[in-house]
């Protein structure tokens, strides 16, 4: 007992300067105002911090890498070309290639209901701009917005899905052809409501150049794009069915004396020529239809099917059916009918992997089939030969970034007359031109 | 045509049934993270087989983290955006799951000191967005108000600006606090302060009581006012999941959802679904 009193009493005693030291450490009101002016102060820097971190929060840099491995079925050679749709033509006697296929580096300043955005895409083949737009929403129902600049043309789905997302490594030929590079300067108006009960309808509609990407104008008219979409949710039943219907309305100027029209009782190409055409305008209007199912269904897991048909007239030239920008040049105007079609199966496996299947279909001109093609005096010319492409594929997410596609091309021609002669001698039989992709992606 | 057939189903089986959810990730929601704890702790004592990870970061991160295949399980005191869901349709064709697993009263907290005692939603908006900035203005003491707030990867942080700002900006001198465990902290130790956050960590502070209107009556978020709906400022507290949920996470889910998990909410201080 002894022990511990004594230890009790060290204690106090070996205590006391320290309350000694504590009284006289008393902290005075002025060094509280310091203390208080400094919290100020630091309050002030942190806001200040903040107004920048939030000016610098509203910067969003997104970009993506593909690069490719592919062969094809043999080499390309002078008569016809592999790859036009696979990424672009292989060149002559090569049948394998490493290929940068995109590069894209994206900024957007994000201001809430304005928006500036500018894309580049840096591959092998040079340094070109993809987007370059400024967008205003209206303050009130925060509902409409009006984009300008260089942006995709608001048609169908294929256009708007982006390639880092999408799983087949190229669009369809439909959308290659008809749209080559998607995109196209003008300005559109887009209607986009934040309220639930009209969210499931989206309009887009606006006027462009109609000449291709960013290539200057060279006609005074403008060509009409427009997609009236809805998305109707199921939520209960895990189904989801998009859709849409979308218009375009433009004119190809004719620059020659003479131009060729389809008929459709001869199935020949018939030639008009005089000074007259000159400067005539041709319609290049087409409709289109799309529909996009996604179903999470029980044990397989998340499925979708997409397809979109489109249909109309397309002015091209003898040796394209691409959309054609004539500009200044002198070449004799093809007015085709075509329609094409695309479906996509896509299925998710688990976590990490997906396997699709896609086909598709492009008529450029669909008021012949392949035995008329390469007649006796038809006028018809390669570019009029029906395609047919299975696409089958597996996807591997490596991780969040990274994904890996391995998908196969299994491209058919439409058999041209066997009595045809020249450059159509390929086309009696199916050209061997199915290519193999193996694409590496990352994404950020 | 046959190549193609057996390529589809080899790969199908190869890759369909390789995951298994012995261990369950769930990511998202500071609001719901004490709650998710006690599921997680009281379910793995029931089921040693099963591990669940529980992480915060906010409902944003969350659903980041489960459209980009790094959680199993996203918390969410907010719904999903339309653009959440159109990336989880792009990468993996689904909508999404939603489930209600509690109510939960958006409690507005001042320091106990406060002689402010109801708020209408409209003044809580204009102290909000800065054109309330004193606390006279409110029949309160002569003093600044502080504001804080919450960082915008939290759904509790996106949910007051869209229901009760209106979409609207907040103030810039709002202070973004890293959870709601630090506003009602900071609350505590600030006479001047006024916060937000789930009522569940309401400890030390005062609540106020809140009317939708100058006319209406005022009411504070007890159990019977949220679950009645008097109380102008309630919202689900959600879970979300890729696709269906399978297995384990199926099991774990459906046990939220019964009377024991259920009891849980009650216990954490939010008000259960069923």
């Amino acid at each position: 007992m002894k022990k511990y009193l004594l230890l009790l009493l060290l204690l106090v005693v070996s205590s006391l300067p320290l309350f000694a030291q504590d009284s006289s450490d008393v902290v005075t009101k002025d060094e509280i105002m310091e203390i208080k002016g400094a919290m100020d102060g630091m309050n002030e820097t942190v806001i200040e911090m903040k107004n920048t971190l939030d000016a610098l929060k509203k910067i969003k840099i997104s970009g993506y890498i593909q690069t490719q491995y592919q062969i094809a079925d043999t080499e390309a050679t002078a008569a016809y070309s592999i790859g036009n749709f696979s990424g672009g033509s292989f060149p002559s006697y090569v049948n394998s290639r490493f290929q940068l296929r995109r590069g894209r580096f994206k900024i957007n300043y994000d201001n809430d209901l304005t928006q500036y955005v500018l894309q580049v895409d840096v591959t092998q083949n040079g340094v070109g701009i993809k987007d370059a737009f400024i967008s205003v929403k209206e303050p009130w129902y925060k509902t409409v917005s009006l984009t300008a600049g260089v942006f995709d043309r608001p048609f169908g789905f294929e256009i708007s899905y982006s390639s880092s997302s999408r799983e087949t490594p190229e669009r369809s030929r439909m959308y290659q052809t008809l749209f080559p590079g998607e995109r196209e300067l003008g300005a559109k108006i887009e209607l986009v409501s934040e309220n639930k009960k009209w969210n499931w309808l989206n309009v887009k509609a606006g006027f462009f150049n109609g000449v291709l990407n960013t290539a200057n104008e060279n006609d005074s008219k403008k060509d009409f794009i427009g997609r009236v979409g809805v998305q109707i949710p199921f939520q209960e039943q895990n189904l989801e069915i998009d859709g849409g219907v979308s218009i375009y309305a433009g004119n190809v100027r004719n620059n020659s004396p003479e131009f060729f029209e389809m008929n459709t009782s001869t199935k020949k190409f018939t030639r008009d020529s005089s000074s007259a055409n000159i400067g005539k305008y041709f319609e290049r209007n087409y409709l289109g239809i799309d529909v996009q199912l996604y179903y999470d269904a029980p044990v397989i897991g998340g499925l979708s099917f997409r397809g979109e048909f489109i249909s109309g007239k397309q002015p091209g030239t003898s040796s394209s059916n691409n959309f054609y920008n004539p500009g200044a040049t002198v070449t004799p105007l093809y007015k085709r009918t075509f329609y094409g079609y695309y479906i996509n199966y896509i299925q998710n496996v688990g976590l990490s992997n997906q396997i699709l299947l896609k086909y598709d279909v492009l008529d450029p001109n669909k008021n012949v089939d392949g035995n008329d093609i390469g007649a006796s005096g038809s006028n018809l010319k390669i570019s009029d030969i029906k395609y047919s492409t299975l696409g089958i594929g597996w996807i591997y997410h490596w991780d969040a970034n990274v994904k890996f596609i391995l998908y196969k091309d299994f491209v058919t021609n439409e058999k041209v007359n066997s009595i045809a002669t020249g450059s159509f001698i390929p086309f009696k039989n199916d050209v061997h031109d199915n290519v193999l992709t193996l694409r590496m992606q990352y994404k950020f | 045509m046959k190549q193609i057939i057996l390529f589809t189903i080899t790969a199908i089986l190869a890759f369909g049934f390789m995951e298994s959810n012995e261990i369950i990730t769930v990511k998202g929601s500071d609001t719901m993270v004490i709650l998710a704890q006690r599921w997680a702790e009281e379910y793995m004592r029931k089921h040693p087989e099963t591990t669940i990870q529980i992480t915060g970061g906010g409902s944003g991160t969350g659903i980041s983290a489960l459209i980009n295949g790094t959680t199993d399980i996203c918390n969410s005191s907010r719904p999903m955006k339309q653009s959440e869901k159109e990336k989880l349709k792009q990468r993996y064709n689904t909508l999404g799951v939603e489930i209600k697993t509690a109510k939960d009263g958006l409690a507005v907290y001042v320091h106990e000191s406060n002689p402010v005692k109801e708020l209408s939603l409209e003044q809580i908006k204009n102290i909000y967005t800065g054109k309330i900035t004193n606390w006279k203005q409110l029949g309160g003491n002569d003093a600044k108000i502080i504001l804080y707030s919450r960082e915008n990867n939290s759904g509790t942080y996106v949910y007051f600006k869209d229901n009760v700002l209106d979409g609207d900006d907040f103030a810039p001198n709002a202070q973004n606090m890293p959870g709601t465990a630090a506003v009602v902290n900071a609350i505590a130790k600030d006479k001047n302060g006024i916060g937000y956050g789930g009522a569940a960590y309401a400890k030390g502070i005062k609540f106020l009581k809140i009317k939708k209107d100058a006319n209406s009556i005022a009411y504070e978020p007890t159990t019977e006012n949220v679950k009645s709906g008097d109380y102008p400022i309630s919202r689900y507290l959600y879970l979300y999941t890729r696709s269906r949920p399978t297995g384990a996470l199926k099991e774990f889910i459906d046990w939220i959802l019964s009377i024991e998990g259920q009891a849980i909410v009650t216990k954490v201080g939010y008000f259960p679904v069923r």
